[in-house]
């Protein structure tokens, strides 16, 4: 999966990360103000959550989650 | 019972604005400004949405005072296909645009209080912001102005009673309700379509132009500003800077831009990402049999390689490259200094979007269109100019904004039609009633075989792009198997359905413009054709099928004339 890690102790909830996905693939769960991955194959790899998380939880690797970019030529 | 809340829960305000990227976001201000009640909606959270901040933060304009030979220059460039009263329009309105963007607390990076002004090119200038923080300082502008906003609510469909636009539906992603907005103008801001294929545009997947269509407004543009950029392949990453063409290559390990650029090879030249005639020498070098291509920066230093990226617009897109190598090594695992890297065009996002007039209203009342949903044909049929995406985002925000607020000002509200609303919503959820046997992603990688490829999109021929339509075709009957268990995967669906939409609306009307101008270039047709083809391509719902249609581009009625 794209996301290979998620460092849920850093995580403080701020959900800036479910913010900027762009595939809704991360929920903010409430009762432990905690980021959850919860849709983790519908992850494009676009860096948002890894770019923009203050706590440094993600760690995000370049394939995604349902298949390979289609060849431009 | 015949009650609106049988079917969700409904929220009213007066101008309803969806997506609140920044054309979104500048409307929302606009129209609160202008003393509307307003609500601003998107599918990812407020502040962090969009294309904005994971962009370059660059806001070209020019001053008031080169505004006019600006827009002439624009006009000449174009052939006099653009709609000259836009492209008059956005000059003169980017400067004050600029200093709105200021006064309403942009993150311009400043000296001393004042902003950081560049001088990009004869007479155009650029200030550079924080991207990041950016729409998270103008969301703060506006919940202070008082514009209501809502997180994570995907907009589907528009509601309508009679021929007039009343509102839309929404999906709550995280809450599972389903939302009627009732508002007395809508104003659409949901980007264009980037077919989660680019990794900065994966948030744009062509949802406004398809619910403008369903609900029969006209779209205008389809077959230009699709567009290419280069990139490393192992990130699906373009890669930013001036000076990295010099250093691509072919398989055997020869220099490729020289062979076709030469001019390019002696002297200093600005080779941007988005370049197409790097495009061209990597498509002709793979064709020839000669690929794949690569970047070979071996051996130069980290330093060396920042300095590659050198721009007049300084830092930024040295910036932007350091970033780059560093995902490369972390990510990839690659060292750019020891090893060359596979590169490959990306394809960026397909162009038009729904038809606006100079207030920023579409073809039907009390609906407007603002940013990359929008189609004012103001460059013609070019992708426009360096710099000015968040630019014409703006402009186009802010005049959909102040035009809806007043005409809300005079508009009495209209209901929302009970059974409309009840067909749409059944159209929307039909997916939730079957489980299906194939995932929303099937049809969306199955978009990106018809829209991605050079050999269609770029080299266009009617029997190729008859093949792609096939392809868009196939992926229809696909997204006909397509369920969903709950609202995040009812959105996957009428994401991929709005790509197939984008994707088929393109090739219709590439296919139907029987010459090359701007992006858009016919192998059949290779010549510009102004006796027959000076005039816009539409397309517009009839009894539930496309339509296309012609409209002249009214030259004698703008400033400059053709001669």
């Amino acid at each position: 999966m794209p996301i290979r890690n998620f460092y849920v102790e850093k995580c403080n909830g701020c959900g800036i990360c479910v913010a900027c996905c762009p595939m809704d693939v991360l929920r903010l769960d409430e009762k432990m103000k905690k980021a959850v991955v919860k849709y983790p194959k519908d992850c494009v790899a676009c860096w948002g959550c890894e770019s923009f998380c203050p706590r440094g939880c993600f760690d995000v690797s370049p394939e995604r989650g349902r298949g390979e970019l289609v060849s431009p030529y | 019972m015949n009650k609106i809340e049988s079917l969700g829960t409904v929220i009213t305000t007066d101008v309803l604005v969806l997506g609140a990227g920044g054309g979104g976001m500048c409307a929302a201000l606009k129209a609160k400004e202008n003393n509307a009640d307003v609500l601003l909606i998107d599918k990812m959270g407020i502040g962090w949405n969009g294309q904005v901040p994971i962009g370059g933060g660059i806001l070209a304009y020019v001053y008031p005072e080169y505004a006019e030979k600006w827009a002439e220059n624009v006009t000449r460039q174009s052939f006099f296909f653009n709609n000259q009263d836009w492209t008059y329009q956005l000059g003169k309105y980017m400067h004050k645009s600029t200093l709105d963007l200021a006064d309403m607390g942009l993150t311009f990076y400043r000296t001393k209080g004042e902003l950081n002004i560049l001088n990009w090119g004869p007479n155009i200038y650029v200030t550079l912001f924080d991207a990041p923080k950016s729409l998270v300082a103008l969301k703060k502008t506006a919940l202070k102005r008082g514009v209501k906003m809502m997180d994570k609510i995907y907009a589907i469909d528009l509601l309508k009673n009679g021929d007039k636009v009343v509102g839309a539906i929404g999906l709550g992603l995280v809450d599972g309700k389903t939302y009627l907005f009732n508002a007395k103008a809508v104003i659409i801001a949901t980007g264009n379509c980037g077919y989660m294929h680019e990794k900065t545009y994966s948030s744009v997947l062509g949802e406004g132009a398809a619910m403008g269509y369903r609900a029969s407004a006209q779209l205008v543009n389809a077959e230009f500003s699709s567009s290419y950029v280069w990139g490393i392949k192992v990130l699906g990453k373009e890669l930013m800077g001036i000076h990295f063409y010099l250093y691509l290559e072919n398989a055997r390990g020869e220099k490729i831009m020289g062979k076709y650029y030469p001019e390019l090879m002696t002297g200093k030249h600005s080779v941007y990402t988005f370049d197409p005639r790097v495009i061209d020498a990597m498509q002709k070098e793979v064709n020839a049999g000669l690929g794949p291509i690569y970047i070979n920066l071996k051996g130069l230093s980290d330093a060396e390689i920042a300095g590659l990226a050198e721009d007049q617009v300084e830092g930024l897109t040295h910036l932007m490259a350091n970033d780059t190598m560093k995902l490369l090594r972390e990510k990839a695992g690659i060292d750019p200094t020891k090893e060359r890297m596979e590169m490959w065009p990306r394809y960026l996002y397909s162009g038009g979007g729904l038809r606006i007039d100079i207030n920023g209203k579409t073809t039907l009342d009390g609906l407007y269109a603002a940013g990359g949903a929008s189609s004012n044909s103001w460059s013609g049929g070019g992708g426009g100019q360096g710099g000015l995406g968040v630019q014409s985002a703006a402009v186009t925000g802010f005049v959909a904004g102040e035009n809806a607020a007043k005409y809300t000002g005079q508009a009495k509200r209209f209901e929302i039609d009970f059974n409309q609303a009840k067909n749409a919503i059944e159209r929307v959820m039909a997916p939730m009633q079957h489980e299906g046997n194939v995932d929303a992603a099937e049809v969306a990688y199955r978009i990106h075989e018809a829209v991605v490829p050079m050999k269609y999109n770029r080299q266009r021929e009617a029997g190729r792009m008859k093949e792609a339509l096939a392809i868009v075709k196939d992926a229809k009957e696909k997204l006909s198997r397509v369920g969903a268990k709950d609202f995040h995967d009812l959105a996957r669906y009428h994401s991929a359905e709005s790509m197939t939409i984008a994707a088929e609306f393109t090739y219709k009307a590439a296919l139907m413009r029987e010459e090359s101008r701007a992006g858009h270039f016919r192998e059949d047709f290779p010549q510009r054709d102004d006796k027959n083809w000076f005039k816009w391509i539409t397309i517009e719902q009839k009894d539930g099928t496309p339509r296309l249609s012609t409209l002249p581009v009214p030259v004698e009625k703008y400033r400059l004339q053709l001669k």
